[in-house]
């Protein structure tokens, strides 16, 4: 239950607030007398500005051109996004959910006209019975709307209102009857000038929001969040600015930095960083936001968090989508990198390998891994590869496994009979790790074929199962 | 149910005409089924006349069962992964052992296709599965899990069903009597110089006996690099094996192969 006050007024409350009897105007001791429960704030003009600039970024996804309106209300050129984003009713659900992912709720109406898609959703916040009628497409509909609308949305005719209904005004339609002349001496110029561009008859101009040079977002978190899963809600907001100002930019990011600011006070915590790197640039919002969730999920909080800020840190040039007519049987060329920066974000990168061979004799150091995000070391080259080609079995085990000899013969589960070898290996005597190796392929009674080593020290033999021909 | 193909009757013939027009929706049990989808051939000419539609099926979740790890199964897959590791990468899921890269070069199979996820859960393991088959980038996935839910093995046979990728799933022998949702399991069994396959489940005809497939052989007779990779052969040749570089032939062993090789072989 919450009511906001401005100059110990009530402006404005939730509908659990009107329930309880609140209504605009009240002062604050009334306020409390209906309902003690209820938590008061003030009106914060800053915080209204900076909710309207966020919403604006956010909506720089959908159209370049986006400009602020009166009465907080944002206005979208979107006649050239319709066919991009799946038509009128698409788009606008899109944007509808957007502006409920940041936290508030719209009223959304289109029309030819922008004055006139203006009236439109001023009207239905006035009257919310009336869900209809909306959407104009055409400018013949759109005027028979607004001749229906009374005159009082219109903010320029709120000082005259009083003689205007004294002398049978009710709509737009009725205002407009009246002599332009007589009413631009009796009123303003303001009544006449928002009706001709209501109606189209006059051109309008705007002034286009213009996305910042960098991106740095910050957020307070309504609450102490203690869990960094549940982080991610709010991140979802900053990640949605964050993609408008992309696309307004044409820019995809590859390092974004989201920092977790702590609580102030006698122990200051500095912010937990928590950096994500892309393998290739990205502005989707969806892959954006897996990611960050499975960071999330993985990140242990040191104490509650209060705030949190984003930053691209590093963005490069979107790319245009591919120019083949057909598509490739790997699917798209960034649909590889962004599975390997989802698994390495989850499983950690050291888990998710691809090969890095080098060339050495020792089985156990040839056969290299790294991480598969990692590009820095370069390959070997293929000559080194070719020439490393002797038998080897497909399962490698990660320690050898000491044999035990029974009747002149290695014993693993069943006697091994031996099928081919030695094959020596004498190496590392230069970096510690000597390796004085036979290897044979042996056999065992079920026919499952091995790769076992004999090692030689002095007179000693000692039979280890080092690999499987699978 | 087999319908006697000499019962006159009107149902019959609508029925007929009725399956001459849908040929992969309905299949008879004593027939082999078809699927609709993409199959790559085994590159065994014996199984594949085994498998419906004659290869393995794309966008389905197959079960390999394994008597243990190194039963045959990776040169069994051999020729299908050499197919696919052309143009798309293979995924190796918490494989029981190291993967060997000089093992799947000399094979045929072009290792920079090769990814390795190692997973330290169960959950982890089928999260990254999904993923990769949601994906799509990846033209074959290769899932080693001891353990698996009926929900999982059926929630993961959706998310092959979705994709194009192929999805191998690897299986320990007592799986066998869990049910599952994959379409076709089989039973891998080693064997001398070659595999013991048994068709647990398929669309088509029981199959009733294991049979035995020959595999390419773990010692090639000659160079690795021009060794036939379908002929079957029997491994006992240690004189002929000569492998590239592997044998220091000026030092021979304290106790060379000589010595003890008659209570050897």
């Amino acid at each position: 239950m919450l009511a906001v006050l401005e100059h110990d007024q009530v402006l404005t409350m939730t509908a659990s607030a009107a329930a309880s009897g609140i209504r605009p105007g009240m002062r604050r001791g009334g306020v409390l007398a209906l309902a003690p429960q209820a938590s008061l704030c003030e009106r914060d003009l800053a915080r209204e500005q900076g909710a309207r600039d966020d919403i604006a970024l956010t909506l720089l996804q959908y159209t370049p051109e986006v400009a602020h309106a009166e009465e907080d209300s944002l206005l979208l050129d979107i006649s050239a996004s319709l066919s991009a984003f799946g038509g009128r009713l698409a788009l606008c659900r899109r944007i509808r959910e957007s502006i409920q992912a940041l936290g508030f709720t719209p009223h959304v109406s289109m029309a030819p006209t922008a004055q006139g898609a203006w009236l439109l959703a001023r009207h239905r916040r006035h009257a919310p019975g009336l869900a209809r009628q909306r959407r104009s497409l055409r400018l013949a509909s759109m005027q028979r709307r607004l001749d229906a609308l009374p005159f009082m949305i219109l903010p320029a005719a709120r000082p005259y209102q009083e003689w205007l209904a004294g002398i049978g005004c009710q709509t737009l339609a009725d205002l407009r009857k009246l002599p332009r002349a007589g009413l631009q001496r009796r009123s303003d110029k303001y009544i006449l000038e928002t009706l001709d561009r209501a109606y189209g008859t006059a051109p309008e101009m705007f002034e286009w929001v213009q996305a910042p040079q960098t991106f740095c977002a910050w957020l307070e978190l309504p609450d102490r969040i203690e869990h960094a899963e549940a982080v991610l809600f709010a991140a979802r907001r900053l990640i949605l600015q964050m993609v408008g100002w992309l696309v307004a930019q044409q820019l995809a990011v590859s390092r974004f930095l989201l920092s977790l600011e702590h609580e102030r006070g006698r122990q200051a915590i500095a912010p937990t960083p928590l950096e994500i790197s892309l393998a290739e640039p990205a502005w989707h919002e969806e892959h954006l936001l897996r990611l960050l969730k499975e960071r999330l999920g993985r990140l242990q909080l040191d104490a509650p968090v209060i705030a949190l800020r984003l930053q691209a840190s590093q963005v490069a040039a979107m790319l245009p989508p591919t120019a083949s007519l057909f598509p490739e049987p790997g699917g798209a060329p960034g649909a590889y990198a962004r599975l390997l920066e989802l698994l390495s974000a989850r499983l950690g990168s050291e888990n998710v390998l691809k090969p890095a061979a080098l060339a050495d004799h020792r089985p156990e150091i040839a056969n290299a891994w790294q991480a598969a995000t990692d590009n820095s070391r370069q390959r070997p080259q293929e000559e080194t590869l070719r020439q490393i080609q002797p038998q080897r079995p497909f399962w490698l085990l990660q320690q050898p496994l000491a044999l035990t000899w029974r009747n002149n013969r290695p014993f693993y589960g069943s006697p091994l009979s031996l099928l081919s070898g030695p094959e020596r290996i004498e190496c590392g005597w230069w970096d510690g790790a000597a390796t004085v190796r036979d290897y044979f392929v042996a056999e065992g009674e079920d026919a499952a074929c091995y790769w076992i080593y004999r090692e030689r020290d002095d007179d000693d033999f000692r039979w280890f199962l080092h690999g499987l021909f699978a | 149910m087999p319908m006697p193909a000499s019962a006159p009757s009107s149902i019959s013939a609508a029925a007929q005409s009725v399956v001459a027009t849908l040929p992969h929706a309905l299949w008879r049990a004593d027939q082999m089924g078809s699927y609709q989808g993409v199959v790559t051939a085994s590159g065994y000419p014996a199984l594949d006349r085994e498998l419906p539609n004659g290869g393995w099926p794309h966008s389905a979740l197959i079960e390999l069962l394994l008597q243990q790890a190194g039963s045959g199964e990776i040169r069994l897959l051999q020729p299908a992964l050499a197919r696919i590791a052309r143009q798309r990468r293979i995924v190796l899921l918490q494989p029981p052992h190291l993967p060997q890269i000089g093992a799947w070069n000399a094979s045929g199979l072009a290792s920079e296709q090769l990814l390795w996820i190692k997973a330290a859960r169960s959950a982890d393991a089928l999260w990254s599965a999904e993923q990769v088959l949601r994906n799509g980038s990846c033209g074959a996935l290769l899932l080693w899990q001891s353990h698996i839910r009926g929900e999982a093995l059926r929630r993961l046979h959706l998310a092959a069903q979705a994709g194009d990728t192929m999805l191998w799933v690897l299986r320990p022998l007592s799986a066998a009597h869990e049910s599952s949702p994959s379409p076709l399991r089989l039973t891998l069994r080693p064997a001398r110089g070659g595999v013991e396959i048994q068709l647990l489940k398929r669309k088509g005809p029981q199959h009733e006996h294991a049979f035995y497939l020959p595999l390419s052989a773990v010692i090639p007779e000659t160079e690795p690099a021009a060794a036939a990779p379908l002929t079957p052969s029997t491994p006992l040749t240690t004189s002929t094996a000569r492998n590239h570089g592997s044998l220091d032939r000026h030092t021979p062993a304290a106790a060379g192969a000589g010595n003890i090789a008659p209570a050897l072989v």
